[in-house]
């Protein structure tokens, strides 16, 4: 027996010793998806043998929470992925190291930091996204606020918005723009609420989203433009989209350097390899993202990104990123399952 | 005998600073947290929690005890019954059903729920079959919300029950139910009256382990919730959504519930966590039974046992499908060796295998340590005389919900700490190990004090007596002897840990990402081929894990 596990030790020891020797590692919290991911660590890798790279894929709400409990023992070198306003809170809590890349003048102020803490990399348009099988684009809802008509009774299916960076923007603009045009702080929240008596039920990630609208369990949602487009064109999945005609919130996604990173002089490089002209046109053709740098050749990005045929809706950043924790944590008390528990679950 | 002695302290004092430092401190740390507020301490967050009318938290605390209770019942009736045919009825498969009955515990939580998702779920299986066949809407009989999770936790609970009662019932003794019999008692007099009265301890232990596993449940609320509330998802949301004090205080929350559930069983019914070990081979059809009722328990078992299967032979399933080929369809319309043949071609496809493999080992050998030095230190030494409460003081961190020992420890070892030899324990790779260590070593110190338990202190004493010391008495005769409890626990342990997933979630980092992880981020990935195949190399793997530790066994009992 002692014998045994002796043995099983030493071997599994012996196992975890004998990996590659002696690259630089570099790692990455990121929220942009393997094959993404994966595409870059490989051209990366192949410039740059001398290091490892070794990304971890998570919600970018959860990027920002990792950060925090790592605070006094920093695992990550850079933050690539996630809204500009979970980049400013980071920096405002000192998360982040400053770092002004050489393309500093190609980004439109409002889509990076004052004070050069993050710098925006792509434009994520939000969407009403739906089964194509299951509706077609006529009968589709035209605007944000078609989603509380009474034909999508139990027919939308949201992801749960607390862990995930997308639906938190898009439930606090809802309430900037209802708060907005009545004057009542409250408006924002009777929106959510008549949203909530339409939503079948909250999903807990990205993939049961997808699994169960695929699976014609609901036909609506609403979420990012570059994901639908991802997975109706490379995952065959049988999704369309709409984007909101009174025009939707536009997030700008950041990039930055996580402060205390032990490989800084490999995350810049990876940094400016990811927002180097040619990538961007890779990221924007072969992911479907949208980039912030306004240098890029109009005919090298695909003609819908270039059309632009989206209107971005008015959104106070400032005041919303004020709020978005109090306001969600609203939302999460009060205004969750309030109208489901009323209508039944179906 | 002076040596004895010392060599009794030593052990005693090192269990003790363990405890100590890695469960004391963390949730002392953990307390603190959750008395901080704006203006100081204060028990402001408890109070929001209380009162009940601002927050959810009170519903989420409802929700929790509601679902497990209900899973207790249920969990019972279903693992009971399958105990009670296995043991007390003799038929064709009877060997099959009790080796099915034990699959659903080796399933990781998160595996577990999301093969249940394409079984019941409202675009699962037998909803669309059900379709099909009746035409009645599968989003009417699907399994969602409170009724999923309570389905999923009986699915993966009942075995608890399965376990303790076909033990207990094959311990039964035969002669009683023969002079029942002879004496004129009906089939269910015997029942209530004999049988029933025996399988109180195991009833009550499963009983223990199926409330403290419901309430610490977070795949299950996780992926069935909706819009309902639990504990252990609004830890994570508050955790996520960054207060982290409230966080700590629904953590001390949700383990006090357990904890006062957990040690009432205890002191009341003084039950014992553990699997009772049988001496010779089963006694089957004890009870003699209407040849009717006989077939009814008989085709309710294979309904059981059935319905059991059915997720495993899904993750098969879907292991072989292609990509987006299953959406609308009632079963995957296309199949491929891609998903495996992709995950064999992926760059350190095997570092996850290999993390959790190596994590597992390493708590394992602390794990046998603890666990052998409490247990012997519980029933044979020191602690003797306060047997029962030393046996609750030990066994808390099993009410400890993996979240809650995952934000402890980040709140504990965040900055350097003697216990962390003097380093920073988050982000590296030794903070997964411990939490692995602490979530495990009550199981392993429970199923070896009931071996020693039935260990006779005659026997030790006779060695004493021929000049054996302590350490010969140790290795000749307490490890050969317990050698089962400990091969049983080790067992439990290592498959416990290679597909946990709860508190790894919060805690691995790039060189420790175990195999849950990756398997979540599989599917976050949409691949769920290539998540169920990895689910395959998973069971694989915990096979091979319970073949190695019969074939110890059997090397050892020739």
């Amino acid at each position: 027996m002692r014998r045994m596990i002796m043995l099983a030790l030493s071997a599994a020891l012996a196992a975890g010793c004998s990996r590659p020797p002696a690259k630089t590692p570099l790692i990455l919290y990121s929220p942009h998806g393997k094959e993404m991911l994966a595409e870059f660590e490989q051209q990366f890798e192949a410039s740059h043998p001398d290091v490892d790279v070794q990304w971890l894929d998570m919600g970018s709400q959860d990027v920002y929470d990792r950060l925090r409990t790592e605070r006094d023992n920093p695992q990550a070198d850079l933050w690539w992925g996630g809204p500009m306003t979970s980049f400013e809170r980071a920096a405002s809590e000192g998360l982040l190291e400053r770092y002004i890349p050489s393309w500093d003048a190609s980004v439109p102020q409002g889509e990076k930091s004052k004070d050069g803490f993050w710098y925006g990399t792509f434009l994520t348009p939000e969407v009403i996204m739906y089964n194509n099988r299951m509706v077609t684009g006529d009968d589709a809802p035209k605007d944000w606020d078609d989603l509380l008509a009474p034909q999508w009774r139990g027919r939308i299916l949201i992801r749960y918005p607390l862990a995930s960076g997308t639906m938190r923007i898009i439930f606090c603009a809802m309430i900037e723009r209802a708060n907005a045009a009545t004057g009542d702080s409250l408006a924002g929240f009777r929106w959510l609420q008549r949203l909530d008596a339409n939503t079948k039920t909250y999903v807990a990630d990205p993939t049961q989203l997808y699994l169960r609208i695929a699976r014609e369990e609901a036909p609506l949602s609403v979420w990012n433009m570059p994901d639908v487009e991802m997975q109706a064109n490379k995952s065959y999945q049988p999704f369309s989209y709409v984007v909101p005609a009174s025009g939707t919130p536009v997030i700008t996604e950041g990039i930055a350097i996580v402060k205390g990173s032990l490989h800084a002089a490999q995350a810049k490089a990876f940094y400016e390899f990811v927002t180097s002209k040619q990538s961007m046109i890779q990221e924007a053709n072969d992911f479907y993202r949208i980039p912030t740098r306004t240098d890029l050749p109009g005919s090298s990005l695909p003609a819908w990104m270039t059309a632009r045929k989206w209107k971005a809706m008015n959104v106070d950043w400032r005041r919303l990123q004020a709020n978005e924790r109090s306001w969600m944590q609203y939302w999460d008390d009060h205004v969750k399952g309030s109208g489901i528990s009323n209508t039944g679950a179906r | 005998m002076r040596a004895h002695r010392w060599g009794s302290w030593i052990p005693l004092v090192l269990l003790l600073i363990f405890y100590a430092g890695y469960v004391l401190y963390p949730v002392g740390v953990m307390t603190v947290e959750s008395l901080r507020s704006e203006d100081g301490f204060s028990l402001s967050h408890y109070a929001d929690i209380l009162r009940g009318d601002s927050s959810g938290n009170l519903e989420a605390a409802v929700n929790s005890v509601y679902v497990s209770v209900l899973s207790v019942v249920l969990g019972g009736l279903v693992g009971g019954a399958l105990a009670f045919c296995v043991t007390q009825l003799n038929f064709p498969f009877r060997r099959l059903v009790s080796l099915l009955a034990v699959v659903p515990v080796a399933l990781p939580p998160l595996v577990g729920v999301i093969a249940f998702l394409f079984v019941f779920g409202e675009s699962g299986i037998l909803p669309r079959l059900l379709q099909a066949g009746t035409g009645i809407p599968s989003s009417r009989v699907a399994l969602d919300g409170i009724p999923a999770i309570v389905a999923v936790h009986v699915y993966s609970f009942n075995t608890y029950f399965f376990l303790f009662v076909s033990a207990a019932l094959r311990q039964t003794d035969g002669s009683l139910v023969d002079a029942a019999a002879g004496l004129g008692a009906s089939p269910s007099r015997i029942l209530r009256l004999v049988i029933l009265p025996g399988l109180r301890p195991a009833l009550l232990g499963a009983s223990i382990l199926t409330f403290m596993a419901s309430m610490a449940s977070f795949s299950a609320p996780l992926l069935f919730a909706g819009g309902h509330r639990f504990i252990t998802l609004q830890i994570f949301t508050t955790k996520l959504n960054g207060d982290l004090p409230l966080a700590a205080a629904l953590s001390l929350l949700l383990t006090v519930v357990s904890l006062v559930f957990f040690v009432t069983l205890q002191l009341v019914s003084g039950a014992r966590i553990t699997l009772r070990r049988t001496k010779g081979t089963g006694r089957a059809g004890i009870l003699r039974v209407h040849p009717a009722v006989r077939a009814i328990l008989i085709g309710l078992s294979a309904l059981l046992i059935t319905l059991e299967a059915l997720p495993l032979v899904v993750i098969v399933i879907v292991s072989f499908a292609r990509e987006g080929s299953w959406t609308w369809q009632l079963f995957p319309s296309a199949y491929t060796l891609e998903n495996y043949t992709r995950l064999l071609g992926e760059r350190q496809i095997f570092e996850p295998v290999l993390n959790s493999s190596l994590m597992g080992l390493i708590a394992l050998a602390v794990v046998l340590l603890v666990g052998v030095a409490g247990a012997l230190l519980v029933t044979k030494g020191t602690l003797r005389k306060g047997r029962i409460l030393w046996d609750v003081v030990f066994t808390l961190p099993y009410a400890i919900p993996g979240t809650v020992l995952a934000i402890a420890l980040i709140l504990a070892f965040n900055h350097p700490t003697p216990f962390s030899g003097f380093r920073v324990l988050v982000g590296t790779f030794w903070i997964l190990p411990l939490a692995y260590v602490l979530r495990t070593y009550p199981l392993m110190m429970r199923s070896t004090a009931a071996a020693l338990e039935q260990l006779d202190d005659g026997i030790l004493e006779a060695a004493s007596s021929f000049g054996a010391g302590p350490w010969m008495r140790f290795r000749r005769i307490i490890i050969p002897l317990i050698l089962p409890g400990l091969v049983a626990g080790g067992v439990l342990t290592l498959i416990t840990l290679l597909g946990e997933f709860v508190s790894s979630v919060l805690l691995y980092t790039y060189a420790s990402r175990p195999i849950a992880v990756e398997i979540l981020a599989q599917l976050r990935a949409y691949n769920f081929g290539s998540a169920a195949a990895y689910c395959v190399f998973l069971m694989v793997l915990i096979l091979l894990v319970v073949g190695t530790g019969q074939w110890i066994l059997r090397r050892r009992s020739p």
